[in-house]
């Protein structure tokens, strides 16, 4: 990355950063006057936490995005199709917390957020998997955009069992994709790998154990929807799977012990608190195999510690995502 | 806490040495096989998406099936520690 990027990569990041730390307390505050707020159902109090904290990812990323505008004018379709994918994402995700979606529904409606990305040509039909090299896939490609943008957003919105760890996975996500982009020779994917890394930073200061807000789909969605919307843009395809497997394993389990699409609310919890103030796995042959329900098999723990085992298998699917990125490197 | 890692290590790298070397078979075999000339084309490319389609689908059998039998018998193996527990909450509250 040449010096003159690096400065600008810094510049989104900052500004990302910023505004959403500052904004948070903001729509902290207007949550919990508007009566918008969930019980943390891991605590023995189970106290009132403000929900859809998830806005002030929105705004913090449309603040960085604006900043590149500004910076980087030539990259104006790259971020303003990465903008609108977000923002469509995010929209669908404030409707869901507000007037819950059915689980088919809202899958469906996220195939959608890749309108702009399709609309603006902004991708590359172009996939490089390690040891086999490049293959064009020009008619087929299109269509797997949708289909990867469900599975993003749906799956890192799964994936929001405890204090901290949607918004701290997605950042080891990220994290994992930009040093991916620098080994691969730089490229698209560190603008907007910045961008969204310094909002999610900012984001995990409230969110992290024991948290002062919950993200809400508004969040979660949209989080997951930017991740493929990094894969897709940045050429990263094959390395986001691999960084991603924390989220695929738990939607994958989810899904192919219940059988179909569903919401939490509609089928039996995969985990139970305990008197003492940790959390079991539910012996229930019925309750979804999650990472969660996984994770706490060999006996329970409390959240604080789950916490922890979910940064570590990120970090570990980081690590393997960047062996990826190295053989993608030397494939010829 | 190391098993409970050990446990996500195992599938994780079973996963991703799964998908690279399917990916080679489908890249270097599957793509590249010609059937003699009275089989037509549609028919080879039937028989690609098939034995593609058929290899994913054995991947994700065994997926399953290796996710399944290591949860299970991780809790069979906590279920002692789990009525113990249990008991002790039971005397407690008599």
């Amino acid at each position: 990355m040449e010096n003159l990027h690096t400065l600008e990569a810094l510049i989104i990041f900052a500004t990302g950063f910023i505004v959403s730390f500052v904004c948070l307390p903001v729509i902290m505050r207007r949550m919990r006057e508007w009566g918008i707020v969930g019980h943390d159902a891991h605590k023995k109090d189970r106290p009132l936490v403000p929900e859809m904290g998830g806005i002030a990812i929105l705004i913090g990323l449309s603040a960085s995005l604006l900043a590149g505008l500004v910076l980087i004018p030539t990259k104006s379709d790259l971020l303003i199709s990465f903008w609108g994918t977000v923002v469509i994402a995010g929209i669908i995700g404030a409707i869901d917390d507000l007037k819950p979606l059915n689980a088919k529904v809202k899958p469906f409606l996220t195939l959608f957020a890749c309108v702009p990305i399709l609309l603006m040509r902004t991708y590359t039909p172009n996939i490089v998997f390690p040891i086999i090299g490049g293959t064009r896939l020009t008619m087929v490609y299109p269509l797997l955009i949708p289909i990867v943008m469900a599975v993003t957003s749906n799956a890192v919105n799964m994936m929001d069992p405890f204090n901290g760890v949607m918004v701290g996975s997605c950042s080891i996500v990220t994290l994992t994709l930009l040093v991916s982009a620098l080994l691969l020779g730089g490229g698209d994917a560190i603008f907007l790998c910045t961008s969204l890394l310094g909002v999610l930073l900012a984001f995990y200061y409230y969110n992290r154990y024991p948290s002062r807000v919950f993200s809400g789909d508004v969040g979660s969605l949209s989080v997951g929807a930017a991740l493929g919307a990094i894969a897709i843009l940045g050429r990263l395809e094959v390395v986001a799977v691999v960084a991603f497997m924390p989220q695929i394993m738990n939607a994958f389990y989810g899904l192919s012990t219940i059988g179909r699409l569903y919401e939490r609310r509609e089928v039996a919890r995969p985990t139970k608190l305990l008197e003492d103030g940790r959390m079991m796995a539910r012996p229930d042959p019925k309750a979804p195999l999650t990472l969660a329900r996984f994770i706490l098999a060999r006996g329970p723990l409390y959240e604080r510690e789950a916490v922890t085992i979910f940064m570590i298998l990120s970090i570990i699917s980081g690590a393997l995502a960047l062996v990826t990125a190295y053989l993608i490197g030397v494939t010829p | 806490m190391r098993r409970r890692i050990l446990d996500f290590v195992v599938l994780l790298l079973f996963v991703w040495a799964c998908m690279l070397a399917g990916l080679w078979v489908i890249a270097t075999i599957i793509v590249p096989l010609e059937l003699p000339e009275i089989v037509n084309n549609s028919l080879t490319s039937i028989i690609q998406v098939v034995s593609s389609a058929s290899l994913v689908l054995i991947w994700l059998q065994i997926w399953r099936w290796l996710a399944r039998s290591i949860f299970w018998r991780a809790i069979n193996a906590s279920t002692n520690t789990l009525k113990t527990y249990e008991n002790d909450r039971g005397k407690r509250k008599a």
